[in-house]
């Protein structure tokens, strides 16, 4: 319980993160607009998992499935190289 | 009967002509077996996150339509047939997709200059490029 109410290093409180698609009141995630995908993304192309993002179970599952959509019509990249 | 929607990338060298051919056999194919089209949107030439084929650019058409759930396999058969189709993807609208449908419907009247606002952005880039150009140009002779 300590773990999830105080952060380990500084001992304050945390905050609750709150599900972004909740805020909105979005309905539907589309997986047409690739600029608001891009946000829940890795550098690599990776699925931010929902412990990082703090979305909600429904709405990462309906990310997630809206993200495998695009990849399949190259709106967004299965896998981008980072270049060094 | 349900809602579903196909999007197809089709090769960017095509001719308009054999794209509206194309356009035109899906759209036959989906009477065919007594559907009903909704909607059609031409996306229009993309460029590709990856390459498909070998190809970095596509054209995007999505049809929208109202059929039976044996529509689905007969436009698969169609596209997996015709190789100048690189990708395709068809799924029916679920709950949440339905619900924004008709919410967006609704909205329908007021969304077209939303699409106007956003040619101006577009054509602002290739400006701004020019611009950059003709500056390093300018350094280059300031230099010499």
């Amino acid at each position: 319980m300590k773990n999830k109410m105080f952060d380990k290093k500084t001992l304050k409180p945390r905050k609750k993160r709150v599900c972004r698609f909740c805020s909105s009141g979005d309905i539907y995630i589309d997986f047409k607009d690739e600029k608001r995908l891009i946000r829940f993304l890795t550098e690599q192309g990776k699925i931010i998992p929902r412990r990082t993002s703090g979305n909600c179970a429904r709405h990462q599952r309906q990310l997630a499935r809206s993200i495998k959509r695009a990849r399949l019509l190259a709106l967004i990249p299965y896998v981008a190289d980072i270049a060094r | 009967m349900a809602l579903y929607e196909s999007i197809i990338i089709l090769d960017s060298l095509l001719t308009p002509e054999e794209i509206n051919k194309i356009a035109d056999r899906v759209k036959e194919l989906i009477e065919g077996d007594q559907g009903k089209i909704v909607k059609i949107d031409k996306w229009g030439k993309r460029r590709l996150a990856y390459e498909i084929q070998k190809k970095q650019y596509g054209f995007y058409i999505s049809f929208v339509f109202d059929g039976k759930n044996s529509t689905p396999i007969v436009l698969e058969n169609e596209y997996n047939y015709n190789d100048k189709i690189l990708r395709y993807l068809i799924y029916r609208f679920d709950k949440n997709k339905l619900k924004d449908w008709e919410r967006q419907k609704e909205l329908g009247d007021k969304k077209p200059p939303k699409d106007e606002d956003e040619i101006p952005v577009a054509e602002e880039i290739p400006v701004i490029d020019e611009i950059k150009e003709s500056d390093i140009e300018s350094e280059v002779e300031d230099e010499k």
